[in-house]
C-alpha cells in the first residue's frame, strides 16, 4: 500500500496518540477520533468541583518508556513532571509509618525502625528486581512472536532475550520462572518479616486487578509493573497540571509529526466488506473512508459493539468473549478545605514533603486480602486498599489557594454489586473512602467539600472501558505476551484486514507507559508498506 | 556400624517402595526402612475399628503410572483396581462431552512430562536444550484451540476456566473441587486449573479420567508394590524410624535409627518431605545456606483433614432418597462456587472451614471385605483445614472439627448421625504426626506453578540429586508431584542407576 494513506485511530487515549505519531513518522496520514471533548482517555484533567481540577482517573505516570518520550521529543513541549522523593509514605494505624525513597540506602535506614533483617533484605531486594527489570523490559517492548512461523525478527528478539536472561545468571533465571506465577504475599514473605512493609509491596502485585495478594500469579503483576519502573514501589511522577498535561502534549507531538485529532467524534462503527476495513461510521451518520482502522479502545468494545459480531470468526469471537475484563477498581477525589494531617506525622517541611507522592493505605497483607475478600461476593470493601495522591502540594493552582485535591484509587469495588446498584451505592463508597483516610488522617472528614465517585459502571459508561477494567483487561498469566488480548492474535493484527488494535488490551498493557501503542506502530508501519 | 547395603530407602510410602523394587530390579542390595508398624505411607489401609478396614488416608486410586503396574506385574502381587468412581452424575449437557473430549489431548500432552526428568533451563546442555526442544515442539503440533485450552489450564483459576463452558453453579462447584484438592488455594484463584488437570490425568487401562478403588484399600496396593520389591530382592523394614542421615566428607553414607542402630549404604534415597530430610534428619552444616533458605521457602500448608466413620447403615440423602449407584461413586458436597469460595476464605485467616468442601466414598458398597455384613465404612476427604490455626490448637479442636464435618453432611443426608457407631478425625497435624508428611501437606508441598516441574522440590535441585553426594530425593516432593502415581520413585531410581553407571558410588562400594 503507497504511503500517504489515511488510517484511523480510534479513541484518544495515550496509546492511540504514541501510536499515531510513529504512524505519521512512517509516512501515514493518520486521524484520531476522539468520543470525548478531550483527548486523553484515562490520563485526562478535569474540573470535578468548581475550582477544583484533578487527575480525575490515572494520577501518576507509567512513566513512560524512555524512548517514546525521546522519539516524540516530549522536553521540547511545556510539560513539568514532578518526582516526589519520597515516592511512597505508608502510615500504620499504630501511628508509625515507612518512606520510599529514590534512594535505597535512605529507605532502608527507616525500615530499620521496624527491622534490622528488612532493611538489610530490602537493597537485595531492589537489587533483584533491577536486573529482572531490564530483562522485562525487553519483553514489553517487543512484539510478541508468532508460534506456528516465527519470523527472523522474532528469532532475533527471542535471541536477545535469551540473552539478557543468561545474563541473570543461574539464580536469576530460577528466580523469574518461580516467581512469576506466585502469590505476591509469599514473594514478599521470603523477603520481610515487617507486614507494612510486605503490604506496601505486594499491592502493586494487585493494582487495578481481580486479585488479592494471595492469589497465585499476582507477582507476574508486580514484575510486569517494574518493567516499567524498577524501583520496589514504582513511579509516583506526574506532570503540572495533572495528567491531562501529558496526554495534550502527546497530541501536539503527534500533530507536529501530521495527525490529526478530531474530538466530540464518536466512532459508532467500522465498516467492513469482504473481511478488510473500508470505512468507521460516526455518530451523525458521518462516513470516513480509510486504508486502515486502529482502535485504541478494549478489545471488546472494538469487536462486540463497533463491529458487526456476525462477522467475525466464532473461535476468535469466543476468545474474545472470554477476555476477562471485569473491573473491580473505583476511584474517589476529593476537594478538601486544608490540608489532612495525618498522625503518623508531625505538621512540618518534612510532612509536606512525605504526602506529595503516593499515600498507601493497607497496613497488612490480611487487610489486603480481606478487601479483596467482600468483592468476591459482591460487595464494596468495608476497608478497602486505598493508593492516594495530593497532588495540589507540588502543584497548587489545581485548586483555590490554600486548599486541596485528594485523589484515590480505591480497592475493591466490583462492577456487579451483589445489593443495590451503583447509583444508590455510590455516597457510601465514598464515605467508606472518607472513613478509611480518617483512621490515618482524623481531619479529613472535617476537610471535605466535594467528593466525585468514580464507580466501575462509571469507568465503563464515561470513560469506555469495558467491564470498567483500568487496564483494558485482566493482567493474568494467560492473558500476557502471546495471550495478549488472545492466543494467535497478539501482534496488534486482527483477523479483519486493515484492523489493528493499540490500547492496553494488548501487549504489555503494563500501565502508563505507551508499550502498546509504540509496538502496535510498528507492526501497523510494516504491515502497511 | 552395622550391615551395608547399596541402597537405604527411607521412608515406606508407595514412592519409597517403587524406588526400592526398581533399584532391586537392577541387582541392588536395597533396605527400605519404614517409621511405622504398616507400609505405604498415606496409602495404608488400617483396620481402626474391629472389622472395618478403611484407607486411612488416600482413598481413591488413579495416577499410578501404568508402566509401573507392567513393569512391576503389581496385578500378579494382588494389585485390583475396581474401576467403579462415577466422580459425579453425567449431566447430559453438550459442554460436557465437548469438555472431556478437549481434555483428552490436554492429558496426553502432560503425559510424557510425568515420566520425564525435567530439564534445567539455565543450561545449554543438548540433553536440555533437546527435551525443551522436544517440549516446545509438542506444543506447536497441538491445533490452535488446544493451545489456547492447554495455556489456560496451566495458568488460569478452576472457576474461571470452567465458567467458560458451563453455566450450572453446582455442576461448576463440583468440577471446581478437582483444582484444589491438597492445595491452598481457592477455585478462584490462579493456577488452580492446573491442579485440576494434574487430577484429571487418572488413567486407569489407557482411560484418562478414571478413578478406582484398591480391592482391600489403597494400602493393598502398597503391599502389592511391597510384595514386587521384596520378589526383586528388596529387604523391608517397619517400626524402624531414621533419626540421622550419616554423612562423610560431604557424603551421604549411612543412616542412624532412633533405637540408635547404624546402618550405612552407598547412596540415601529419601522418600520423606524435604523438610524431614534436610532440616531433621541432617546438619545445617551438611548444605549450602541457600539450598537450606530454598528448603525453607519451600510451601507445604496443609489444607485438608479426613473424618472417617464406620456406619451401621447407608447414610440417605434429602435430594436422593435410599440406596443406589449414586452411593457408589464419589459424593461430593460442593453445592455452589460460593460456598467453595467461602470454605477458602475461613483457612485464610487460620480458622477451618465452617462449612467446608467434602469428598466422600463408600467403599464398603464396591468390597464388602472392608465391613461387616451389612455395615459400611465412610471416608471423608475435608477442606479447608489449614495447618496453622489462628486460636488453639488441633488437639483441642479436633473433636469440634469432626462434629462440624457430621453437622455439614447432616444437612444433606440427616440420618447419618444416628448410625455412626466409629469415628476418626485426622486434622493436618495429625498427619504430620502419624504419617510424617508435614504440616499435614498430602502432597508432600504445594502443586503450585512455582513448585511443580524444573522447580520442585528446589529449583536447580529437581533431578533427584541433593547437594549431598550418594543422597537422594524419591517422594511426592519431586517432580510430578503427588497423588499415588509411583512415578517419582521410578525416575529417582533411573537417576541413581544412570549415577552408578558412571562409578559416582565406586569408591564408597568398594569400601
Amino acid at each position: 500500500m503507497p504511503l500517504g494513506q489515511r488510517v484511523v485511530l480510534i479513541g484518544g487515549g495515550h496509546n492511540a496518540l504514541i501510536a499515531a505519531f510513529y504512524v505519521a513518522k512512517g509516512g501515514f496520514k493518520p486521524l484520531v477520533l476522539e468520543r470525548r471533548e478531550m483527548v486523553g482517555g484515562g490520563a485526562i484533567t478535569e474540573e470535578f468541583y468548581p475550582g477544583f481540577r484533578a487527575s480525575t482517573l490515572a494520577h501518576t505516570l507509567g512513566p513512560l518508556r524512555a524512548d517514546i518520550v525521546r522519539d516524540m521529543q516530549l522536553y521540547r513541549f511545556s510539560c513539568e513532571i514532578f518526582s516526589p522523593d519520597p515516592r511512597v509514605f505508608a502510615p500504620a494505624p499504630e501511628g508509625k509509618a515507612l518512606f520510599f525513597y529514590n534512594d535505597t540506602a535512605k529507605t532502608a535506614a527507616g525500615i530499620a525502625d521496624f527491622s534490622q533483617k528488612d532493611a538489610a533484605k530490602y537493597t537485595e531486594f531492589a537489587e533483584s528486581l533491577e536486573s529482572i527489570s531490564e530483562v522485562l523490559t525487553q519483553l514489553t517492548s517487543m512484539t510478541p512472536p508468532a508460534i506456528d512461523k516465527p519470523s527472523p525478527e522474532d528469532f532475533w528478539n527471542l535471541f536477545k532475550t535469551g540473552r539478557g536472561v543468561r545474563r541473570l545468571g543461574k539464580e536469576g533465571i530460577f528466580n523469574l520462572f518461580r516467581w512469576s506465577p506466585m502469590a505476591v504475599a509469599d514473594f514478599v514473605a521470603e523477603f520481610f518479616e515487617t507486614e507494612l512493609l510486605r503490604a506496601v509491596i505486594a499491592a502493586r502485585g494487585i493494582f487495578g486487578n481481580v486479585l488479592g495478594p494471595w492469589s497465585a500469579g499476582s507477582t507476574a503483576v508486580l514484575l510486569l509493573r517494574a518493567a516499567a519502573d524498577a524501583h520496589p514501589v514504582g513511579s509516583a511522577s506526574f506532570p503540572r497540571g495533572g495528567l491531562g498535561s501529558l496526554t495534550r502534549v502527546l497530541a501536539e507531538s503527534a500533530k507536529e509529526a501530521g495527525a490529526e485529532i478530531r474530538t466530540d467524534a464518536e466512532v459508532e462503527q467500522i465498516r467492513i466488506k469482504d473481511g478488510a476495513v473500508t470505512g468507521v461510521v460516526l455518530k451523525g451518520g458521518e462516513e470516513i473512508a480509510v486504508e486502515a482502522v486502529v482502535s485504541g479502545v478494549d478489545p471488546k468494545r472494538t469487536f462486540f459493539h463497533l463491529i458487526d459480531p456476525s462477522l467475525l470468526d466464532p473461535v476468535f469471537a469466543n476468545r474474545i468473549k472470554n477476555f476477562r475484563a471485569k473491573g473491580n477498581v473505583a476511584k474517589v477525589n476529593l476537594a478538601l478545605g486544608g490540608l489532612p494531617s495525618f498522625s503518623a506525622l508531625e505538621s512540618n517541611e518534612h510532612a509536606l514533603r512525605a504526602l506529595s507522592g503516593r499515600i498507601h493505605i493497607g497496613p497488612d497483607i490480611d487487610y489486603l486480602e480481606r478487601a479483596f475478600d467482600d468483592s468476591k461476593y459482591g460487595g464494596i470493601s468495608k476497608a478497602p486498599y486505598l493508593d492516594v495522591t495530593i497532588p495540589t502540594i507540588l502543584d497548587p493552582a489545581l485548586a483555590p489557594d490554600g486548599k486541596h485535591v485528594l485523589s484515590a484509587y480505591v480497592q475493591f469495588a466490583p462492577l456487579k454489586l451483589m445489593e443495590g446498584n451503583w447509583d444508590s451505592r455510590r455516597r457510601e463508597l465514598g464515605l467508606t473512602v472518607i472513613n478509611t483516610l480518617g483512621a490515618y488522617a482524623p481531619n479529613v472528614s472535617s476537610l471535605v467539600e466535594g467528593v466525585q465517585v468514580i464507580t466501575p459502571e462509571d469507568l465503563e459508561t464515561c470513560y469506555g472501558f469495558t467491564g470498567g477494567h483500568i487496564f483494558h483487561g485482566e493482567l493474568a498469566l494467560d492473558q500476557l505476551f502471546t495471550m495478549r488480548p488472545v492466543l494467535d492474535w497478539a501482534r496488534y493484527k486482527t483477523p479483519i484486514r486493515g484492523l489493528f488494535l493499540c490500547g492496553s488490551g494488548t501487549h504489555p498493557g503494563n500501565g502508563l507507559t505507551g508499550a502498546s501503542g509504540a509496538n502496535a506502530a510498528r507492526e501497523i508501519i510494516r504491515e502497511l508498506r | 556400624m552395622g550391615q551395608h547395603y547399596d541402597v537405604i530407602v527411607i521412608g515406606g510410602g508407595h514412592n519409597g517402595l517403587v524406588n526400592a523394587a526398581y533399584l532391586a530390579k537392577a541387582g541392588k542390595r536395597v533396605v527400605v526402612l519404614e517409621r511405622r508398624h504398616v507400609l505405604g505411607g498415606a496409602a495404608v489401609t488400617e483396620e481402626i475399628f474391629p472389622g472395618f478396614l478403611f484407607s486411612e488416608y488416600s482413598y481413591v486410586v488413579s495416577l499410578l503410572r501404568p508402566e509401573i503396574i507392567r513393569e512391576l506385574d503389581l496385578p500378579r502381587h494382588g494389585l485390583e483396581t475396581i474401576r467403579e468412581i462415577r466422580r459425579h452424575s453425567r449431566v447430559d449437557a453438550e459442554a460436557y462431552e465437548e469438555f472431556s473430549k478437549m481434555m483428552v489431548p490436554m492429558c496426553r500432552f502432560v503425559k510424557p512430562i510425568l515420566s520425564m526428568i525435567p530439564p534445567d533451563p539455565t543450561t545449554l546442555n543438548p540433553r536440555d536444550l533437546k527435551q525443551f526442544l522436544f517440549l516446545l515442539q509438542r506444543f506447536r503440533e497441538l491445533s490452535s484451540d488446544e493451545r489456547y485450552t492447554l495455556v489456560q489450564l496451566m495458568t488460569m483459576s478452576s472457576a474461571d476456566f470452567l465458567d467458560q463452558w458451563f453455566e450450572t453453579d453446582v455442576l461448576k462447584a463440583t468440577m471446581s473441587a478437582s483444582g484444589i484438592i491438597g492445595t491452598f488455594l481457592g477455585i478462584r484463584s490462579p493456577a488452580t486449573a492446573y491442579v485440576l488437570l494434574h487430577h484429571y490425568m487418572g488413567e486407569i487401562d489407557g482411560a484418562f479420567r478414571s478413578w478406582g478403588f484398591s480391592r482391600g484399600g489403597t494400602g493393598a496396593i502398597s503391599n502389592a508394590i511391597a510384595s514386587a520389591a521384596r520378589e526383586l530382592g528388596a529387604e523391608i523394614r517397619t517400626k524402624a524410624p531414621v533419626a540421622k542421615i550419616l554423612t562423610k566428607n560431604g557424603r551421604a553414607c549411612g543412616v542412624v535409627l532412633q533405637s540408635g542402630e547404624e546402618i550405612s549404604a552407598g547412596v540415601i534415597s529419601s522418600g520423606v518431605d524435604p523438610h524431614l530430610t534436610f532440616e531433621k534428619f541432617l546438619d545445617p552444616s551438611d548444605l549450602p545456606s541457600d539450598f537450606l533458605e530454598s528448603v525453607r521457602h519451600y510451601k507445604f500448608r496443609g489444607s485438608s483433614g479426613k473424618v472417617n466413620l464406620a456406619l451401621d447403615a447407608l447414610p440417605n440423602f434429602k435430594c436422593l432418597p435410599g440406596a443406589g449407584a449414586h452411593l457408589r461413586g464419589a459424593i461430593s458436597i460442593s453445592p455452589a462456587m460460593n460456598y467453595m469460595e467461602r470454605a477458602y476464605d475461613d483457612a485464610k485467616y487460620g480458622q477451618y472451614s465452617r462449612r467446608p468442601y467434602i469428598d466422600m466414598v463408600i467403599p464398603s458398597l464396591t468390597d464388602p471385605s472392608v465391613a461387616p455384613p451389612g455395615k459400611h465404612v465412610l471416608s471423608c476427604f475435608v477442606q479447608y483445614a489449614p495447618y496453622k490455626l489462628a486460636a488453639g490448637t488441633w488437639d483441642e479442636q479436633r473433636e469440634a472439627f469432626g462434629n462440624n464435618v457430621i453437622e455439614t453432611i447432616a444437612e444433606y443426608a440427616p440420618n447419618i448421625k444416628g448410625i455412626i457407631i466409629g469415628k476418626q478425625v485426622l486434622t493436618p497435624l495429625d498427619l504430620e504426626r502419624e504419617f510424617g508428611l508435614t504440616q499435614g501437606n498430602i502432597f508432600q508441598g504445594e502443586l503450585s506453578l512455582e513448585q511443580l516441574f524444573f522447580l520442585r522440590p528446589v529449583a536447580g535441585w529437581a533431578y533427584y540429586r541433593t547437594p549431598v553426594d550418594n543422597l537422594y530425593m524419591c517422594g511426592s516432593a519431586t517432580h510430578p508431584g503427588g497423588g499415588i502415581m509411583g512415578a517419582n520413585g521410578r525416575l529417582a531410581s533411573q537417576v541413581i542407576l544412570k549415577d552408578w553407571k558412571r562409578g559416582a558410588f565406586r569408591s564408597k562400594a568398594a569400601n
